[in-house]
């Protein structure tokens, strides 16, 4: 390797990068001949932070940066390159090489530039490159994930108007892509704040395709062997406790939204404010087709969940996850409560009842009554509510458990172990990703 | 094909272009060659191309930009060749080149429009960064003015296309971003002022004047930073050569704001002091050298700020300032103190109150300070410092540069002196309070001032030490500066008379002060202390040059301007060979103020003016005779006459008194005052003429026979006085000529000879008019009487006399009454003729003697009797010739042995005598030699 290394330092950056990439291949497709599982040793990773992320080797040295152009061209490359190269697994293994967080300070780089790539992937649509990506979103820690979908938004939500028509496209190029981008996208933004309310291009884009394919949620989870213990830190399978939260908080945050920029001091100009609240009521509507989707989604789940048999083993939506969901929805409705918005909370409540109702009944949520009457206790009252926590004990659909017992109540959930196994991420069968999660 | 779009084909919304020709774009962008025909892209194409990127693939846009800076060089290149080729031809088309541009400017625009949070930070920087670079690339080139010229630079490139639109481009980006967060875009500015420092200056300047708010707190504080990191390097020397661009730009920005958004600067520098004391922030704690640095490097700056600032340091201010600078060590504080001092001679705007404040604050007017917190000690005592060192300093600046100007070396201003130039008056009467220490420092610093603004200034400061001056202490300064002054200048002292006559010809000085101001001047004339040292010669000389300026004070309206300008003039030595031309209206003024003040009637204001008098008469004999002249004059003439009892001659009516404003219709508004007379509405009265007044009476005999008296022997000591100077003779003569000229004019120039009695009959008419003359005016006998004993000098009166003679021989030979006490009046005059006669030598003692007895004769005695002395006249004409001069007594004497027989004359009086010797036998004795 150190020779290669050689003959790279006195080429210029392009090149250079143009040569570490021709390298690699060569080398993970030998690898790949020799034995299924490559071991990637670490020089060929030095070789690429040093020469395609440019982190310097010599301290001091200064780094070699390429020029905007430059990395265009790298760009194009790299994007032909994916498209070019026919085996499905040198692929893998080479976007994993490229692109799997190291934990050193190359991932900066490395993240703008695996942006920069799937941005350009989605504008020419280089359906591998996509796959690629989506695979890479299963894989890695969930903050290297939110920032690549911060960064596909920025480009295609705010940067340039009505590109958001060029991301929309994807969706029957790479669906499994657009399920990954669904599921960190809602990991992203989660309504806690002002700023991490989605844009509405962005909702509009994620309700056409879920109403166009309900099943578009579930791609991911029904293309993935389950392993029952979900690995911490990483998106979930699939974005329907994301959606949920949407779904249930947006009447809540944008009640406060609004609140916010009417005590700042600018009252919004009549125009403003009538563009505003008829973008307020798109939105409104959005949401509420979102919901229905989801619900109708997790209505199909118990089928796929039976088949995967996996029926109240897997809680696809978490009850960690609804805990701080309903806490949260408690704070808002305290906080706005002096606000006459009561028929948000209510519409909020409602919302947060169905859900929960449906997907305690179709088996995503496990957990018992009490839980959810201890967490829910502090909520404002709520008729629908109400009736779910303690309601009239539904009959279970599913044979396979006595009737008027839900499967938790025998069989807990499996919990989270403590130190996540490796987790088995086997699409290529027998080919375990070498990876290692940041903690 | 996108691509083969015609250049000039607006875009109208396509449809987002698809993957596929979007990779394609991709491509050709990138080889720069058309996909289809595999030709080489013309540069315009290749723009439109990035453009297209720019638009629809967002993770292209930095390579778009990034191929974008060509286009805009190559704009900048071709402009400046264009401005450099001598023949400008016709207004140049629209090059594919420069369409592009505009293109790539809108494109711009509405992407920034469009979503500025996400935009406008990296456009901004993008342009910001070109501009660096392009400004810097061509800097160099000739025809593109210095970087310190930073108005020709703006103009150029404001008239470049490419650095316009990108301008517009960042500009439009900032305005974007003003309201929320400007931040990104203003750092990148700056980052690029840093790197491409004087260059780049138009840019943030403009920009600046765009957005004054925002660039000019940044600006500083940027400039703050800076100096921060390399702070204290400033001693060093060679760190300190580093900062320079960038503090030099800091000014270059500030400067060229500094025309227009002034106000904006002020408050940003004034915030930044007061955000920064008692902050102990390091940044802070630099901030007040900071500041001082810009200002020393920029005097638009200091002009901005140094008033408010004064006036911002209120004892709080100041006390946490001396906190501030307690722990700075000795060495920096002592360049900091070097810095102000400095700063302070360069001051121009607000000077004085600079100054005002450091006195007050160096020494407190009172013990007694004013509610709120008290000053610290120490901040005094470095005021004190600051003061000392600043009149050391301003003392080098002003001798350096005096004895330059020995050198023809062009002066050079001290902007601090120069600004105290108008307010001389204000720091001579600051001075003049004698408030302890702040004097000795006033004082000096108005010395200072002097020599700086020498010759004029030193005139003017010694005039307003003079003027303002109301006791003897502070008069004292006036000396003292002057003392200083002469040592260096030429003597200022003429400059600072004539400065004084000046103003009071322009009647800039308010009496009060014209009084004082003339009072100090011959306060400072008179001989000082016992020893009676002479007064200030210089001075009294530059005031003679001023005399008939000076005299015309003498008849101000204001008594006590006269009054003091008479003590000047009284106090002012005379030149020898005062020129007629300034003697003559002095003499006039001064006698017409010793007038004016006889008719005020205060003996004590008399005296200067007699005394102003008899001085001007010692001057010379031309000027006695002058001063005589216009003193029998005054005496005789208008109104002056009733001052000594007589009656002044029907006044004709240009001598009528000028009418007095009355209003007749505010005169009828006071309808309390209105008579009711029972003639009704119509009755006239006798009174005067409507709008004219009353009619002055005509007779004015309300004075007392003993102030009568008390005039007349004071105009007659005035005169006597006045004789000293020439011989007793001359002085009598040139009374004498007066006297006739007063009293006759038409008779001036006659024969002194003595004509027949017959002839008197030509003359009755003037006879009469002599003779109604010396009944108006009593003053004339004694006046004679002063003639007569200046011996020669009665000859030269004869007309007079023989007008009179005529005129009582008339009177007696026509009067039938018993005894001469009917007619009181011709008696006393016939007597006192006689007597006058006798006196003045003309007529033998024996003669002279018989007034004694008119009062006890008949009407008819007497006129024989005069008709005797008229014969003896006649054969004995009083000529001057007839006095000879005797040396032993230094008079002439008239030796009546030498004329003929004197018994014929003597005949009417012994038979008068012998007539009445009933009654007259006491007086034979006197009668018979």
């Amino acid at each position: 390797m150190s020779d290669i290394r050689h003959s790279l330092l006195r080429r210029d950056a392009l090149s250079a990068a143009k040569e570490v990439l021709y390298h690699l291949d060569i080398y993970f497709s030998s690898q790949l001949q020799n034995s299924p599982l490559p071991l990637v040793d670490k020089g060929p990773t030095d070789l690429l932070e040093e020469f395609l992320f440019q982190v310097p080797k010599e301290r001091g040295a200064p780094p070699k940066r390429l020029t905007p152009l430059q990395e265009l061209q790298l760009l194009e490359i790299m994007c032909n390159y994916f498209q070019e190269q026919t085996k499905d697994s040198v692929r893998q293994v080479i976007f994993s090489s490229l692109f799997s967080p190291q934990g050193n300070k190359a991932d900066d780089s490395r993240m703008a530039l695996l942006g920069k790539l799937v941005s350009m992937a989605v504008a020419v649509c280089r359906v591998p490159v996509l796959e690629c990506a989506a695979f890479w979103l299963q894989r890695t820690p969930a903050v290297f994930c939110v920032r690549l979908a911060r960064a596909l938004v920025d480009d295609y939500c705010n940067l340039v108007p009505g590109s958001i028509q060029t991301l929309k496209q994807i969706f029957t190029a790479s669906p499994r892509f657009c399920c990954q981008f669904i599921t960190s996208v809602t990991a992203l933004y989660d309504l806690s704040s002002d700023e991490l309310i989605p844009p509405s291009d962005l909702l509009e884009l994620i309700v056409s395709w879920i109403f166009e394919d309900p099943r578009l949620i579930l791609i991911t989870f029904l293309n993935t062997p389950i392993a029952a213990n979900l690995p911490m830190g990483f998106l979930e399978l699939t974005p329907l406790t994301g959606l949920i939260r949407w779904c249930v908080k947006a009447p809540l945050a944008y009640t406060r939204k609004k609140k916010a920029s009417l005590s700042n001091g600018h009252p919004p100009s009549k125009i403003a404010k009538d563009s505003a609240s008829g973008e307020d009521r798109d939105c409104h509507q959005l949401y509420s087709k979102l919901h229905l989707s989801v619900l109708q989604v997790l209505m199909m789940l118990q089928g796929h969940l039976t088949e995967k048999n996996l029926y109240g083993r897997l809680g696809l939506v978490p009850f960690d996850h609804v805990v701080p969901l309903v806490e949260d929805i408690n704070r808002l409705s305290d906080e706005l409560n002096p606000l006459n918005a009561s028929k948000e909370i209510e519409l909020a409540l409602d919302r947060l009842a169905q859900a929960l109702q449906v997907a305690m009944a179709s088996g995503a949520l496990l957990c018992t009554r009490d839980d959810l009457r201890t967490v829910c206790s502090r909520l404002p009252h709520n008729n629908l509510l109400q009736l779910v926590i303690s309601g009239p004990v539904q009959q279970p659909t599913h044979g396979a458990l006595p009737p008027g017992f839900y499967p938790h109540i025998h069989t807990p959930p499996l919990g989270y172990p403590a130190l996540p196994a490796h987790p088995v991420q086997t699409f290529i069968p027998g080919v375990a990703f070498p990876y290692r999660p940041i903690r | 094909m996108a691509l083969c779009d015609p250049p000039g084909a607006a875009s109208p919304p396509r449809p987002p272009l698809s993957a596929q020709e979007l990779s394609q774009e991709v491509k050709a962008f990138l080889s720069g060659l058309d996909p289809v025909q595999g030709t080489p892209l013309s540069p315009p194409a290749h723009a439109r191309c990035a453009l297209r990127l720019l638009r629809c693939l967002p993770p292209a846009r930095h390579a778009a930009l990034q191929h974008l800076r060509g286009l805009f060089d190559e704009q900048v290149c071709q402009h400046l060749l264009q401005r450099e080729s001598p023949a400008p031809g016709p207004a140049p088309k629209a090059t594919p080149g420069a369409e592009v541009l505009q293109e790539a400017r809108r494109a711009l625009a509405e992407l920034v429009a469009a979503n500025p949070r996400a935009w406008a930070p990296g456009v901004a920087a993008w342009a910001s960064e070109l501009m660096g670079q392009l400004s810097s690339k061509y800097a160099n080139r000739p025809g593109v003015p210095p970087a310190a010229s930073l108005n020709e630079l703006l103009q150029l490139w404001m008239a470049c296309p490419a650095t316009r639109a990108l301008l517009d481009i960042y500009s439009q980006c900032l305005a974007a971003m003003v309201g929320s967060c400007p931040d990104a875009c203003v750092d990148a500015l700056l980052d690029t002022s840093v790197q491409h420092s004087p260059h780049f200056d138009w840019v943030v300047a403009h920009v600046g004047s765009s957005f004054p708010g925002t660039i000019i707190s940044r600006v500083l504080s940027c400039g703050l930073k800076d100096f921060c990191a390399h702070g204290g390097a400033e001693a060093a020397g060679t760190a300190g050569d580093k900062r320079v661009p960038k503090i030099a730009s800091v000014v270059g920005i500030l400067g060229h704001l500094a025309s227009r958004h002034a106000g904006s600067i002020k408050q940003e520098l004034l915030r930044m002091f007061h955000e920064s004391l008692g902050s102990p922030r390091e940044h802070h704690k630099a901030t007040v050298p900071f500041l001082l640095q810009l200002a020393l490097m920029s005097p638009a700056l200091l002009a901005a700020v140094s008033p408010e600032l004064v006036d911002s340091l209120k004892p709080p201010v100041l006390n946490q300032l001396h906190q501030h600078f307690s722990s700075v060590p000795r060495d920096e504080l002592e360049g900091v103190v070097g810095v102000v001092v400095h700063l302070l001679c360069h001051t121009s705007a607000g000077a004085l109150r600079t100054l005002r404040f450091l006195l007050a604050t160096a020494a407190p007017a009172s013990v007694i300070t004013a509610p709120g917190p008290a000053l610290h000690e120490g901040v005094r005592e470095a005021c004190e410092r600051l003061l000392q060192l600043l009149l050391l300093h301003l003392q080098k600046l002003v001798h350096s540069r005096s004895s330059a100007s020995l050198a023809e070396c062009p002066a050079r201003p001290v902007p601090f002196l120069e600004a105290l130039r108008p307010h001389v008056r204000e720091l001579c009467q600051d001075t003049l309070r004698l408030e302890r220490r702040r004097c000795l420092w006033q004082h000096q610093l108005l010395a200072l001032l002097a020599v700086h603004s020498a010759p004029h200034g030193a005139a003017e400061a010694l005039f307003y030490l003079l003027a303002l001056a109301r006791t003897p202490e502070e008069l004292a300064l006036a000396p003292q500066l002057h003392a200083g002054l002469r040592a260096v200048l030429p003597d200022p002292l003429p400059a600072a008379v004539a400065a004084a006559v000046a103003q009071i010809h322009a009647g800039r000085l308010p009496e009060p002060q014209l009084a004082q101001l003339l009072r100090n001047l011959s306060l400072l004339l008179q001989p000082r202390g016992d020893d009676g040292e002479p007064g200030d010669a210089a001075l009294g000389a530059a005031l003679a040059r001023h005399l008939p300026d000076l005299a015309q004070l003498l008849l101000h309206p204001r008594a006590e301007v006269a009054e003091a300008a008479c003590r000047l003039l009284a106090a002012c030595p005379l030149p020898r060979a005062l020129p007629p031309a300034h003697l003559l209206p002095a003499v006039r003024a001064a006698v017409r103020g010793f007038f004016a003040g006889l008719r005020r009637g205060d003996a004590a204001a008399l005296a200067p003016g007699v005394r102003l008098l008899a001085r001007l008469s010692a001057v010379s004999p031309a000027a006695a005779k002058a001063v005589l002249a216009q003193l029998v004059e005054g005496a005789l003439g208008g109104h002056n006459a009733e001052l000594f009892g007589g009656s002044a001659d029907p006044p004709g009516p240009e001598a009528a008194p000028a009418p007095p404003p009355v209003s007749l219709l505010d005169t009828n508004q006071c309808f309390t005052a209105g008579l009711t007379t029972a003639g009704g509405v119509w009755s006239v009265f006798h009174a005067g003429v409507i709008g004219r007044g009353l009619k002055p009476h005509a007779g004015l005999g309300q004075r007392s026979p003993e102030e009568l008296n008390r005039n007349t022997q004071t105009f007659l000591s005035l005169l006597l006085r006045c004789c000293r100077g020439s011989g007793p003779a001359e002085a009598a003569k040139a009374v004498a000529a007066a006297l006739v000229e007063a009293v006759c004019p038409e008779a001036a120039g006659a024969e002194l000879a003595w004509p027949p009695e017959e002839l008197a009959r030509a003359t009755v008419e003037r006879d009469l008019r002599i003779l109604r003359r010396f009944r108006q005016h009593p003053l004339l006998f004694p006046l004679l009487r002063l003639v007569a004993g200046g011996h020669p000098a009665l000859c030269y009166c004869s007309v007079l006399l023989r007008g009179l003679l005529a005129g009582l021989v008339a009177h007696w030979d026509a009067c039938r009454d018993p005894s001469t006490g009917a007619s009181p009046w011709h008696l006393r005059a016939s007597c006192a003729l006689v007597a006058l006669l006798a006196e003045g030598s003309l007529l033998p003692p024996v003669l002279g003697n018989m007034h004694e007895l008119f009062p006890e004769l008949a009407p008819f005695e007497v006129h024989l009797l005069l008709l005797s002395v008229w014969g003896y006249l006649r054969e004995n004409s009083p000529l001057p010739q007839k006095f000879t001069f005797q040396p032993e007594l230094g008079v002439f004497r008239r030796d009546f042995g030498r004329d003929g027989d004197l018994s014929k004359h003597l005949a009417v009086l012994h038979a008068v005598l012998h007539r009445n010797i009933h009654r007259l036998g006491l007086l034979a004795a006197r009668f018979y030699p």
